[in-house]
């Protein structure tokens, strides 16, 4: 990988991360991507390590809880942190196009 | 001004329950000094209306344990019912979590009292706080100095002698470090052993809250109040009830230590290594074996922390898309619109650049080349160290390569960051526990921490040996001209 990266590398990048990148902070990001990058790709002359991969440092199995109704939260409660919601409901912008 | 607070917590303890002083007199006395070290901008949020009120409660109850009444600041990634948590972003800056944290309810079961919640860097991602949306927070050994990160607001409120105690989070040695820049004890207890619900996530795999406080029996005495399996998250681990202040105070003569060589290489600063070999030649006088050692991998763990941590931060931060809750954009076009605008805006630089680099490491087959290949050589570390402990009962080396640099200094290198971190992502990387312990200062009179690592779950032979050197050094942890221990 290249030490910076092309406009576009950055802008795939951030639409895979749902991120709007303004076009003044374009050229810092194409500099410390590719820096970032250009480092994480070191990994690949790593060798002689074991397949075995680690998801958890410990396994546990799956626990069940108790199989009985509890009440965490209220839909009241859930509401207030709601930027924009119409009685019981969370409003959104329209998302399908008629 | 009163100072209670400048006693041992066996001290305060005696004088609560012999009603000599009340909770209330100790919570007043947190806020005088919240007021009077407001210049290094520690704290995000306060509780003082919610503390006095608490205090009051507890003045007609029984003090039944150590910790009942004493004050306590939480790191504002730590969601407390009806008190801010912003994770030190914009995108939560407004944020009024509708439950406590797991951590948060043992708190109030010993009937602890939140006084607030601590600075930090943006979603605990950075090494010197300066990522807060709110501003850094200044290091009260030297006010030009960061704290460190990502924990930096607990480590401050502790060193500066606020409070006693404070919680904090460790994904690449976020308690750890920020304790050894400011002269405090930290420690990063095993993977699984206290719930992390309630914890705002960055890498699940690797996130674990630890307490921070001024010494090693109170560091112990906060994890005996935290710890234990929580149906809430699958993670935490059933154990045993133990009490982690044990062995402190036992004879370690004979205990085998290993140091792993990496610790003690060119990337370490000269007066930090003197000032282990000190420690060394301290342990060596009491009768303990002290070796060097070599673990596998070690010096790509912070490259591997990248990736695992990126990874997992990306899909963590996914959730903020500006419909449910925290930040929502402005007059959104449509539904895309807001999402990219409410993060775009929401979030800040450190934090965009980890998701991105995060959500490029996921995509297609790179998540095979670099996130699989990362959980690999992770394992492998993990084997080496447990295959150290079959031979040494703990492991020790710097905890940091170098002391707290200036507030001023440049933040442009992306990858800085994960470099201050080098010596403590390891462990995260192993999931074992932990500790950072004062050592000494340097030339600048800046603290210089040491680091001991265990075997899982062995967090009780850390403080045995911890507390050991902290007796042997005797240092004087008082920063600001000692200006409560006079």
């Amino acid at each position: 990988m290249n030490n910076k990266l092309s406009r576009e590398e950055v802008l795939h990048v951030a639409e895979l991360a749902k991120v709007r990148i303004k076009e003044d902070e374009l050229e810092k990001y194409q500099i410390d991507l590719g820096k970032i990058f250009n480092d994480i790709a070191k990994i690949d002359d790593v060798s002689g390590y074991d397949d075995a991969i680690i998801i958890s440092p410990f396994h546990e199995d799956a626990r069940l809880r108790d199989d009985e109704e509890v009440e965490e939260v209220l839909v009241s409660d859930i509401l207030k942190n709601v930027p924009c919601h119409s009685g019981n409901y969370i409003e959104v912008p329209v998302v399908i196009n008629e | 001004m009163s100072k209670y607070l400048d006693q041992s917590i066996l001290v305060i303890h005696e004088l609560l329950k012999s009603k000599k002083i009340k909770p209330i007199d100790l919570v007043l006395e947190a806020y005088e000094r919240i007021e009077e070290n407001k210049d290094l901008n520690l704290f995000i949020t306060l509780n003082k209306e919610e503390a006095l009120k608490e205090a009051k409660l507890l003045e007609d109850m029984e003090v039944d344990n150590l910790l009942f009444g004493i004050p306590i600041a939480l790191k504002d990634n730590i969601v407390t019912k009806d008190l801010k948590t912003t994770c030190a972003s914009l995108m939560l800056a407004n944020f009024m979590p509708i439950y406590d944290a797991s951590v948060v309810l043992k708190l109030k079961k010993r009937h602890m009292i939140v006084i607030g919640k601590t600075n930090m860097d943006e979603f605990a991602m950075g090494s010197s706080s300066r990522t807060s949306y709110f501003g850094a927070p200044h290091n009260p050994w030297n006010i030009e100095k960061v704290t460190g990160g990502s924990s930096g607001g607990s480590a401050g409120v502790v060193a500066a002698r606020i409070v006693p105690f404070a919680l904090g989070s460790d994904t690449g040695g976020s308690i750890r470090q920020p304790a050894s820049y400011c002269g405090i004890v930290g420690m990063k207890p095993t993977y699984g052993r206290v719930s992390r619900y309630g914890l705002v996530a960055f890498a699940s795999s690797l996130d674990q809250i630890g307490p921070m406080t001024r010494n090693v029996y109170e560091n112990a005495l906060l994890l005996n109040a935290i710890v234990g399996m929580d149906s809430k998250d699958l993670t935490s681990v059933s154990l045993e009830k133990e009490d982690f202040t044990r062995f402190i105070g036992e004879d370690i003569c004979g205990m085998k230590i290993g140091v792993p060589k990496y610790f003690m290489s060119d990337i370490v600063s000269i007066e930090i290594k003197e000032k282990m070999e000190n420690v060394f030649s301290l342990l060596k006088e009491a009768g303990c074996i002290v070796e060097y050692i070599d673990i596998s991998y070690i010096e790509q763990a912070a490259r591997l922390y990248q990736v695992i941590a990126m990874g997992e931060a990306s899909s963590n931060l996914a959730r903020f898309d500006g419909i449910r809750y925290g930040y929502s954009c402005k007059d959104p076009k449509d539904i895309d619109d807001l999402y990219y605008r409410s993060r775009e805006e929401g979030f800040g630089e450190e934090v965009k650049r980890r998701i991105m680099v995060g959500s490029y490491l996921l995509s297609g087959e790179n998540a095979k080349k670099y996130y699989d290949k990362a959980m690999s050589v992770r394992s492998d570390i993990r084997t080496s160290f447990l295959d150290a402990f079959k031979k040494y009962d703990l492991l020790v080396g710097p905890t940091t390569v170098s002391c707290a640099c200036d507030i001023a200094e440049d933040m442009s290198d992306p990858l800085k960051g994960f470099m201050d971190d080098v010596l403590v992502i390891p462990v995260n990387m192993a999931g074992l526990p932990g500790l950072s312990l004062p050592i000494g200062f340097s030339k600048e009179d800046m603290p210089i921490g040491m680091h001991i690592m265990a075997n899982d779950f062995d967090e009780a032979t850390i403080y045995k040996l911890a507390s050991f050197i902290e007796e042997k050094l005797a240092l004087d942890l008082c920063p600001r001209g000692g200006n409560y221990h006079e």
